[in-house]
């Protein structure tokens, strides 16, 4: 599963790691991640992220 | 078709890439009077804190605006806007010819009309060369006195200790974080702080800031003086309008612009920080990125995209803080409910802010274990009258009736 960056504050959403505290189990994988989630750091949405190659 | 963007903090950076990614045949110049590609500017607060180096802070580098055909042009200051002539004037006399135009010039600290403004050793923190000299004063152990309690002050002050110098906070108002915090939320906050060793006077002005060429401290409206080798101002911003003022655009406390983001002028659209929306300019990231969506949109021709406004949400994060504020906390007189919860000893304090059934604003202190679910209580409006005293029980499980009522909904 890849990692997923925030392009406005850098913050990386492993999928290993999940967000527990945003309500995103670990193991969780980029697509499953729900579409109303926000960045942790900065508030932004899932569209302001890109996958890391 | 030429675009051409003033600013390159965030609401700059995200048109750029929302009509880089659109449409390739627009040519899109993006012009920044910093000499540096776009960095997130809360995370300025983790370089003083020595969290993040300054190598690190830029989030992009050439290569990135190179891939989306973005055109960046650093340290070029726009001095003027013809909208008569679409063209745009820049510091080092070139001008630049533009079909629309975005001015995302963002806000500028404010400094209260306050004596000794201008010594030595008074700052303001809006930008990385900002930071850099905090820093250095920081280095020498000289004492910090931050005038003004809000978001910025409190993260500097707690990233500041991180050298190890005396720091002071004075907040004009009686308690911390009005627009974020209720009475009890704030003095929870303000124990916090001062456990980690920042000093807190509210309810307290600064009336004068002392000393020769070189501040020496700043005498308060109470009479008190306190001594300091570095005053910081951190007394909220104001967006940057000169620009548009000069060339004629319609400004109140921000460039206002309708829906689509326009201003009065053609073809000219403000974004983030500097834009005024129904009266109101947000100055957060969220409202950055919606507007610049909408910005975006509307100048790659989808013109039935409309700008609507979006729900406040602050987070606070440092050094084990917790803290998060969400939509109304302090509604005015009116039909609501509060509902909270306490746990002194644990130093956890959550609210939230119940109207027509429906949770309209929140406070998570000392805890993100709810996080989530709050969030998606007030953004899906979930009607949460069955279960409205239970909410914040320790052992209700938030997450789990939010999944439920928003499967019922879908």
């Amino acid at each position: 599963m890849s990692k997923w960056e925030c392009l406005v504050c850098g913050y990386i959403y492993d999928p290993e790691v999940g967000d527990p505290d945003g309500g995103v189990e670990p193991g969780t994988a980029w697509e499953d991640v729900p579409d109303d989630w926000l960045c942790p750091e900065c508030g932004a949405g899932k569209d302001m992220f890109e996958e890391m190659s | 078709m030429r675009l051409v963007i003033i600013g390159n903090g965030v609401a700059g950076v995200t048109t750029a890439r929302n009509v880089a990614d659109r449409k390739a045949s627009i040519e899109v110049h993006l012009y920044t009077k910093e000499p540096y590609a776009y960095y997130p500017r809360p995370r300025l607060i983790d370089y003083i804190s020595g969290k993040l180096s300054v190598e690190n802070l830029p989030q992009y580098d050439d290569a990135w605006y190179q891939a989306r055909g973005i055109d960046v042009h650093l340290s070029q200051q726009a001095m003027a806007v013809d909208p008569q002539a679409r063209k745009v004037a820049f510091a080092d006399g070139h001008k630049e010819i533009y079909d629309s135009l975005v001015l995302a010039t963002g806000s500028r600290a404010w400094v209260p009309p306050i004596q000794g403004a201008h010594l030595q050793g008074v700052h303001t923190l809006r930008c990385l060369d900002d930071a850099h000299a905090l820093c250095r004063q920081a280095e020498q152990g000289e004492p910090f006195l931050i005038l003004g309690g809000g978001l910025l002050g409190l993260d500097t002050a707690m990233a500041l200790r991180s050298y190890g110098v005396d720091v002071t906070v004075v907040e004009l108002l009686p308690r911390l974080l009005p627009r974020q915090l209720d009475v009890e939320g704030a003095a929870l906050l303000q124990q916090a702080i001062e456990a980690r060793g920042v000093r807190v006077i509210t309810g307290d002005a600064c009336s004068e800031i002392e000393g020769d060429a070189q501040v020496h401290g700043a005498r308060l409206g109470s009479g008190r003086f306190l001594p300091a080798g570095v005053v910081l101002i951190s007394a909220g911003v104001r967006p940057k309008i000169d620009l548009a003022q000069e060339a004629g655009l319609t400004c109140h406390l921000g460039v206002v612009v309708d829906e689509r983001m326009l201003t009065s002028a053609p073809a000219i659209y403000a974004v983030g920080d500097t834009a005024e929306f129904n009266g109101r300019v947000w100055g957060i990231i969220p409202a950055a990125l919606a507007q610049a969506r909408v910005a975006g949109a509307q100048i790659t021709g989808q013109t039935d995209v409309a700008y609507q406004d979006v729900v406040p949400s602050t987070t606070l994060q440092v050094t084990g803080i917790d803290l998060t504020s969400v939509g109304e906390v302090n509604p005015e007189a009116g039909d609501y409910q509060e509902v909270r919860f306490l746990d002194e000893a644990a130093q956890i304090y959550k609210k939230l802010v119940i109207r027509e059934n429906r949770v309209v604003g929140a406070i998570l202190l000392g805890s993100r274990s709810d996080l989530a679910a709050v969030n998606q209580l007030v953004s899906r409006g979930i009607d949460v009258t069955e279960v409205q005293d239970q909410l914040l029980e320790p052992d209700f499980d938030l997450g789990a009736f939010v999944r439920r009522a928003s499967a019922r909904s879908a």
